[in-house]
């Protein structure tokens, strides 16, 4: 059914063919010894590179049942792209730095929507926690999310943890990260002073945050 | 102190002479004014302007809607309900609830702490009020260590009144600056009871007989609604406790 190199359209939960006869690739699963796609798009069959010089002389015996391995085709399901390949949307991983947006500040933590994962602008704008107790390294108990962060800062973190169904779990705890952009009470763009303050130029203020340190 | 009272309208603009000067402090301004830089003076709300050369700040006086938490405010709140080490407290309706730490009473420890029903009345001090969270209270002076006079109130009953009367009760110089001597009045009249009162426009009285707590409570709100000077302030309390005898 599938050895043809036409490609077809497979939806989720397809089979594609015994496991005995292809490798999976990326966008296919195995169940029961067999293929099943997990994605909704066209169907790709690679032919398995043939290793270069004469094939190896078998001198023993062996069940002579399925073909080794490397000689299987992969066959793979990839989502329909407008002719070019269309990258997988990149998600962010622990250990990423990212740039995000606070949205909202309760006593215990700070709700953000994480925008840049890296150099990649996300499509979609995930949630992400960060907890009183990983807003810095030093003094973790006695952190004030109001002196730290404010609805609207942009913030640089890491991300700690993939967390539950909602939110990452992000830390500002070094000191490279933290608050990179902060409005002031006024409207106006602050710049940093020190590690715990931005001022803003034109009244003059002082306003309380946790700064990143610039590179 | 202004002679004669200027009502301001939010976004008039103020006539630069009455703009107070001083030789060595800068101009202060209170609630009701935005400043735009560079010299522009601006009323928020609408009211009377107060100014005060001797300090030289301004600021517009005016009795307003909703209550607005800031910080080392005292006011009554009504517990709502109680959660993991909080207590959420209610100081105005519709409003979100502050939140009273469980160990922010004189001498509370884990084990010994103020076991406070829903419903139950609290005298408090605002520690954090801002624009993006909701508020948080304390009961115990966070530099001494001691309630003085916080803490849950109990027996009596609460009065609503308005922003501006719980203002001037809260004065220190009641009588000339806030014109309200009501309460002074009825305690020379023989009463026994006490009050607290709170910022957020609830006033608390408690007394041994319930006819001393509903007469406190009457005199406040005709205060109150009918605005009364001291003088009818007076002539209401000597009324009111004829009534009574």
């Amino acid at each position: 059914m599938t050895t043809s190199t036409t490609t077809f359209l497979a939806i989720p939960g397809q089979l594609l063919g015994p496991a005995s006869k292809f490798q999976p690739g990326p966008g296919t699963h195995i169940h029961e010894a067999n293929l099943y796609s997990s994605l909704l798009g066209k169907v790709h069959i690679a032919q398995p590179v043939k290793a270069p010089g004469p094939t190896k002389r078998l001198n023993k015996i062996v069940a002579a049942t399925n073909p080794p391995p490397a000689e299987m085709p992969t066959i793979s399901v990839s989502r329909s792209g407008s002719g070019k390949e269309k990258q997988r949307e990149t998600l962010p991983e622990v250990g990423n730095v990212v740039l995000c947006r606070v949205i909202r500040i309760t006593p215990r933590q700070a709700v953000v929507a994480i925008l840049t994962c890296g150099d990649t602008v996300l499509e979609a704008e995930w949630q992400g926690l960060i907890r009183t107790q990983d807003v810095r390294a030093t003094e973790k108990d006695r952190v004030k999310i109001y002196e730290s962060f404010r609805p609207g800062d942009i913030v640089r973190a890491e991300v700690i943890s993939l967390g539950d169904q909602a939110n990452y779990y992000l830390s500002t705890a070094r000191n490279e990260l933290g608050v990179i952009m902060a409005s002031s009470e006024a409207g106006n763009t602050m710049y940093p002073v020190n590690w715990k303050e931005y001022r803003d130029p034109e009244t003059g203020m002082s306003e309380l945050r946790k700064v990143a340190k610039p590179y | 102190m202004a002679t004669a009272p200027l009502l301001v309208l939010p976004g008039d603009t103020i006539d630069p002479s009455l703009i107070p000067t001083h030789r060595k402090q800068p101009l202060r301004l209170g609630p009701g004014l935005r400043h735009i830089p560079p010299s522009e003076i601006v009323p928020t709300v609408a009211g009377q302007l107060v100014v005060d050369p001797k300090k030289n700040s301004m600021w517009v006086e005016y009795n307003g809607g909703r209550y607005i938490p800031s910080t080392h405010d005292l006011v009554i709140g009504q517990v709502h309900r109680s959660a993991a080490d909080l207590y959420y407290v209610n100081l105005s309706p519709y409003t979100a609830n502050a939140a009273l730490p469980h160990l922010a009473f004189e001498g509370a420890t884990k084990k010994t702490r103020p076991q406070l029903l829903p419903g139950a009345l609290i005298y408090a001090r605002v520690t954090l009020a801002n624009r993006h969270m909701d508020p948080e209270l304390e009961c115990v002076s966070s530099t001494t260590g001691k309630a003085e006079g916080l803490g849950p109130l109990t027996g009596g009953m609460a009065f609503d009144v308005s922003l501006g009367l719980a203002r001037r009760l809260l004065m220190a110089r009641n009588r000339e600056e806030g014109r309200v001597e009501v309460l002074e009045l009825l305690g020379a009249e023989g009463l026994a009871f006490e009050t607290a009162v709170g910022r957020n426009g609830r006033v608390w009285v408690g007394s041994e007989s319930t006819k001393t707590i509903v007469l406190v409570g009457r005199a406040l709100k005709e205060t109150d609604e009918g605005d009364l000077t001291v003088e009818q302030q007076r002539k209401l309390v000597k009324r009111l406790v004829k009534q009574l005898r």
